[in-house]
């Protein structure tokens, strides 16, 4: 308890500054400052999100949506990282993929559902292959980047002392590159989930972005707001608990984003 | 005193570098000696091409002409193992497991690579540090941990490139005390690459002085100020009156240098 209260007291601003945002907002509702029509108060929008929870309705949507973001990150990370290494170690590849991905990389992810869906199975295979494919170029972008930037000295140093081939990437290579790997793997799971959501508002009724749409069209509007807070949630945890798994799996870092 | 007996030899070596541009000589027939058991220092305005010996005798850059032999004397141990000016240590590797990273590379058994260990981080006075990561060092510890590490390999030859160079002075002397000690208690034979003649006349019997690029030996001047030595002898005419005639002949070099051409440092250029 001592802990959390010392924790408390050095995150007071971050802790704070929703809370101070969530009653300015609970008040302007309140007034009639804002519409209510359009900005519920928090307090009916939690009730709402409560309602949700209890009658099941949530957990289906958030299932559904975990289970694509799951595969399409996993898909996203095997490939990335692979590719990325092999673009890291190899010029010719680099040289080669560079400019493929520069012209691919920057088409809005969503653009690339029907085209999948040429390639693939429609469906829910279509929507994680969707989903995976800006995350895939993140990944494989900061995993090259993190081959590429390994001081050289201490890859000369490592040769110096014996590590060749195999040896050379698993001892220093890769665990050169972690670092940035990371980077890319916790900008990669947060755009699956950025890329999910729209691909479920135009293509799914499953889902929390199907939910969050639905909601809407059909003017509910506190649950719109309780599945936008619920997106916001899984985004943070999601974030922060990538970051923790990186400040656990490489000691030797030191500046990990979880502050 | 015991005859000498060769452990380095140098003979007519030479190094270009070749750019798309243009091929620069940076060692221009360099031939020289370490006696075994020897600390070798070698010194030269930069550009000289000191940082180009020491990566030839360490292997990692290939003379153009000219040969260069170790004796070796312990089979199964490496031929030299360099202490590097940046540390170059792995930052994703604890002291202990930096310190034994060549022993594991070799094969060497764990009990064996523990003991090991223990043995160099006691004796370079980090054993408190052993489960650390190298970023929560200072710069001196690394150092010493960069020393461990060439040591706990038994190389034949040590070679050190300004390994205290990005040290702040007060640290450097400390340890400049604590190399002489080390070397003094294993007896290997060092090659010690330095910009600073005071540091050469403190710790070596030997120093070596290159040319202004491309880098020749310009003369080798023996250090008869005795052993043990320690800082007191920067205070001994003897050591005042061998720094003036050193000096007056590496200045020469460091002018030479400065009034040539300011083109790419062999130095850097291969680092």
């Amino acid at each position: 308890m001592r802990r959390f209260g010392r924790w408390l007291a050095e995150h007071s601003i971050a802790v704070g500054s929703p809370l101070v945002l969530l009653g300015a907002w609970e008040w302007a509702s309140a007034t009639g400052l804002l519409r209510e029509a359009f900005f519920p108060r928090p307090s009916t929008i939690a009730v709402h999100l409560r309602q949700l929870g209890a009658d099941g309705t949530l957990w289906g949507h958030l299932g559904a949506t975990l289970v694509r973001i799951g595969w399409a990150f996993a898909l996203a990370a095997v490939l990335g990282v692979g590719i990325g290494l092999a673009m890291g170690l190899w010029r010719g590849l680099r040289e080669g993929l560079d400019p493929v991905f520069a012209v691919i990389y920057p088409i809005p992810s969503i653009l690339f559902l029907p085209l999948v869906g040429f390639l693939v199975p429609p469906g829910e295979i279509a929507v994680v292959v969707t989903t995976a494919v800006t995350s895939f170029f993140l990944i494989a972008f900061t995993t090259t980047h993190g081959v590429r930037q390994i001081d050289r000295v201490v890859v000369e140093a490592a040769t110096h002392y014996g590590a060749r081939g195999w040896r050379l990437f698993t001892a220093v290579l890769l665990p050169g590159s972690l670092p940035s790997i990371f980077t890319g793997l916790r900008l990669g799971l947060g755009f699956a989930l950025i890329v999910v959501v729209a691909v479920e508002i135009v293509s799914t009724s499953r889902g929390l972005g199907a939910l969050l749409w639905l909601s809407w069209q059909i003017l509910k509007v506190e649950d719109m707001y309780a599945t936008f807070f619920v997106i916001a949630l899984v985004g943070a945890v999601l974030y922060h608990g990538l970051a923790a798994l990186q400040a656990r799996l490489l000691p030797w870092v030191q500046d990990v984003a979880d502050r | 005193m015991p005859t000498p007996v060769p452990k380095v030899l140098v003979n007519e070596v030479s190094v270009t570098f070749e750019s798309h541009r243009r091929s620069v000589l940076a060692l221009d027939r360099i031939s020289l000696q370490a006696h075994a058991g020897e600390f070798l220092c070698v010194v030269g305005p930069s550009g000289s091409g000191k940082s180009t010996l020491l990566r030839v005798l360490a292997g990692l850059l290939r003379q153009s002409a000219g040969e260069v032999r170790i004796e070796a004397d312990h089979p199964g141990s490496p031929l030299t193992a360099m202490v590097f000016q940046e540390h170059a240590l792995l930052p994703w590797r604890t002291v202990r497991d930096n310190v034994t990273f060549g022993l594991e590379n070799r094969g060497v058994g764990r009990a064996e690579r523990e003991a090991r260990a223990r043995e160099m981080l006691a004796m370079v006075g980090l054993t408190r540090f052993a489960a650390h990561y190298p970023h929560q060092l200072s710069g001196g510890m690394k150092q010493r941990v960069g020393i461990a590490r060439a040591l706990a390999s038994d190389p034949e030859v040590l070679l050190m490139d300004e390994p205290l160079a990005a040290l702040d002075a007060q640290t450097r002397t400390i340890m400049q005390e604590e190399l002489l000690r080390i070397w003094a208690a294993l007896g290997k034979t060092v090659v010690y690459v330095t910009h600073s003649l005071e540091e050469a006349l403190l710790l070596g019997d030997r120093i070596v002085l290159l040319s202004a690029r491309p880098g020749r030996v310009s003369r080798i001047y023996p250090v008869d100020l005795g052993r043990p030595r320690g800082l007191e002898v920067r205070a001994s005419p003897a050591y005042g009156a061998l720094l003036e005639t050193i000096w007056a002949r590496l200045r020469e070099e460091v002018v030479r240098a400065m009034a040539e051409d300011r083109g790419p440092d062999p130095d850097r250029a291969s680092a």
